[in-house]
């Protein structure tokens, strides 16, 4: 396969069924006249007159996997991944790409470039890996797909809509993901986690583009169909009962999503699924997050000792989100001198936007005269 | 005695136009064509670092990662294996080569009972890589207790004909590295990067696909031990 020096061609993905297409031909002549591959290749020949457009909807399902197991090879850098499905899957441009990621364009093509080449030369298979590789496979897909949901939400309302249409992309292709791997309840966990998390997108800031934190959202402006729809897709993959961390973060989520006041939901349980959380992923962030809900069901001085345990073992020095955290704790304990020194050490940490202006804001709380 | 020579190429100093890419590509062919003939090189190719693939095996986890073992400015470029009379007549030959003095070329001896004999291509519808063995030393040396040899690991792939090639080097303290610079010869004792990780040794696979090489690399033990880095032979054609 050549590929050119100068840029992106406008198909990634038909480029990538063309080199697949080159390797059903070598597989072909190996294999003399073997029926099954002769359908495959006419599968893929099919695929590439009948649908010019690869992003079409209406693709063979079989095909839109394999790009998505190719594009999510983890001998390709974690951020071309990302790149090469989004304009392989979603037909994204690449200049869009770039805006969304806020590189370059030129950077992206050139990631993009580098990707597509490692494809053909280092012969990543075009194909689902077989079912004995899944379970090492898999997680890396569901990665890729949660990394853009998450460039995605991350986005306030005044950012760039191209950003915030990355919801949108990733929900999408954990749809087409959950729906031909029905076997895989982590998939439809990961949709589930989306559609929780996206339903709240209208009512976590405010016209400003400043952050609402949970507790103080309009629940109203939350869109109760996805919630619904969310509900039902971590129900389907609940019953294969083959619990992975998507399907417990979806729980966690669908905790908040159906409580109908702040002060109704039911702490005890999230705090619950959050020390299953813990022993699944042994992430110190989930950690983190089980002392805000530990802090909920318990006290704030429960949640102190936890982010306590947490400062002792380092894993989260420079997270921004630790100080904070033991902040909020020490402000509504009424030590406000120390919640105010631990404001000031999540600010020296946090980058600019919403979350600043949010920690500013405490922090003045705290040294403002509150008693 | 036979001899490893592996190229590196410094970015600042690489090919900057298409010309010069083929100029280079040129030299690089007639050095190969001349030193086959004269039956002094038994194998070698040119590598891409864009397309090399990192395996480490840590607590029972296959970690696969995109790109070079070590991430140095120098990036490996190519490979040859020479069957010469001495290191000096091996350093000789590697000053012709057009990688010093675009970068450096290390040559490194292997021991006495390393494999010669030239290669055939991959059979269709293979593909050659090549696997680099490294050593790494932030591995717990505990790890070290339970490695098993490479014998079965070598027996396995040699009986299903995947490994064409392979020998660990002599060690990196034994290397000399050449680089040309304003017009001459620098040769310097020791590996061309001087990084905590070195070459232990290589092996030539012939797979029909990265997850085919990707696994087997995975059940060596030195992926346990140290890193393995996978590149496909790559003919310098295209980019």
């Amino acid at each position: 396969m050549r590929w050119p020096d100068d840029g992106v061609p406008d198909r990634p993905g038909a480029w990538l069924m063309t080199v697949a297409r080159n390797k059903a031909l070598d597989r072909l002549r190996r294999a003399g006249t073997h029926r099954a591959k002769i359908e495959e290749l006419a599968v893929m020949a099919s695929r590439e007159s009948d649908a010019p457009d690869d992003t079409d909807d209406s693709g063979i399902p079989d095909e839109r996997l394999r790009l998505i197991f190719t594009c999510c090879h983890p001998a390709l850098a974690a951020e071309a991944r990302v790149a090469l499905t989004l304009r392989t899957l979603t037909g994204l441009t690449t200049a869009e790409i770039a805006r969304a990621f806020l590189v370059p364009e030129a950077t992206m093509a050139k990631r993009l470039v580098r990707a597509k080449g490692k494809i053909a030369h280092a012969k990543i298979p075009y194909r689902v890996p077989p079912a004995a590789a899944l379970p090492e496979r898999v997680p890396g897909v569901l990665a890729v797909l949660y990394l853009v949901f998450n460039e995605g939400y991350s986005a306030s309302a005044g950012a760039d809509l191209i950003r915030r249409d990355l919801c949108d992309k990733a929900i999408g292709l954990a749809q087409v993901l959950a729906d031909l791997m029905p076997e895989e309840p982590e998939a439809r966990g990961l949709l589930a986690l989306m559609l929780f998390q996206h339903s709240r997108r209208d009512a976590r800031t405010d016209g400003a583009g400043n952050l609402i934190t949970l507790e103080d959202q309009d629940r109203s402006r939350w869109d109760h169909g996805q919630i619904e729809r969310a509900r039902a897709c971590l129900g389907d993959a609940l019953l294969r009962g083959d619990p992975g961390q998507y399907q417990v973060q979806a729980a966690i989520a669908g905790c908040h999503a159906t409580a109908p006041a702040a002060a109704g939901t039911d702490w005890p349980e999230i705090a619950r699924l959050y020390r299953i959380l813990s022993r699944l992923t042994g992430s110190p962030v989930v950690e983190l997050n089980r002392a805000v809900a530990v802090a909920m069901a318990d006290g704030p001085a429960a949640g102190l000792a936890i982010t306590g345990e947490l400062e002792v073992g380092g894993t989260l020095d420079g997270y921004y989100l630790l100080p904070a955290t033991r902040a909020d704790f020490l402000r509504r304990l009424g030590r406000n001198a120390e919640a105010a020194a631990a404001y000031t050490d999540a600010l020296a940490l946090v980058g600019t936007g919403p979350e600043r202006r949010f920690l500013e804001g405490r922090k003045a709380l705290v040294t403002t005269g509150e008693p | 005695m036979r001899y490893a020579l592996i190229h590196s190429m410094d970015p600042d100093l690489a090919p900057a136009t298409p010309e010069a890419f083929r100029a280079d590509r040129a030299h690089a062919a007639s050095w190969a064509g001349e030193l086959d003939a004269a039956g002094v090189r038994l194998h070698g190719s040119r590598l891409h670092p864009d397309y090399a693939t990192t395996v480490r095996v840590r607590d029972g986890r296959t970690l696969i990662t995109d790109g070079p073992f070590a991430e140095t400015k120098e990036q490996i470029a190519g490979y040859d294996v020479l069957e010469c009379g001495s290191l000096d007549e091996a350093v000789r030959q590697a000053g012709r080569h057009p990688a010093p003095p675009i970068g450096t070329t290390e040559v490194r001896a292997f021991p006495a009972h390393a494999p010669g004999g030239r290669l055939t291509g991959p059979a269709e519808g293979k593909t050659r890589y090549l696997l680099l063995v490294v050593t790494d030393p932030s591995v717990d040396p505990a790890v070290f207790e339970d490695l098993p040899s490479v014998d079965a690991w070598v027996a396995e792939t040699d009986g299903a004909g995947i490994r064409v090639f392979g020998s660990e080097l002599e060690p990196p303290e034994t290397a000399r590295t050449v680089r040309e610079r304003d017009a001459s010869i620098l040769v310097t004792d020791g590996p061309f990067a001087e990084t905590k990780e070195q070459i232990a040794g290589f092996d030539l696979l012939d797979c029909a696909d990265l997850d085919e090489v990707l696994e087997i690399a995975a059940r060596h033990p030195m992926a346990r031990g140290g890193i393995l880095e996978v590149r496909p032979l790559w003919d310098g054609n295209e980019r």
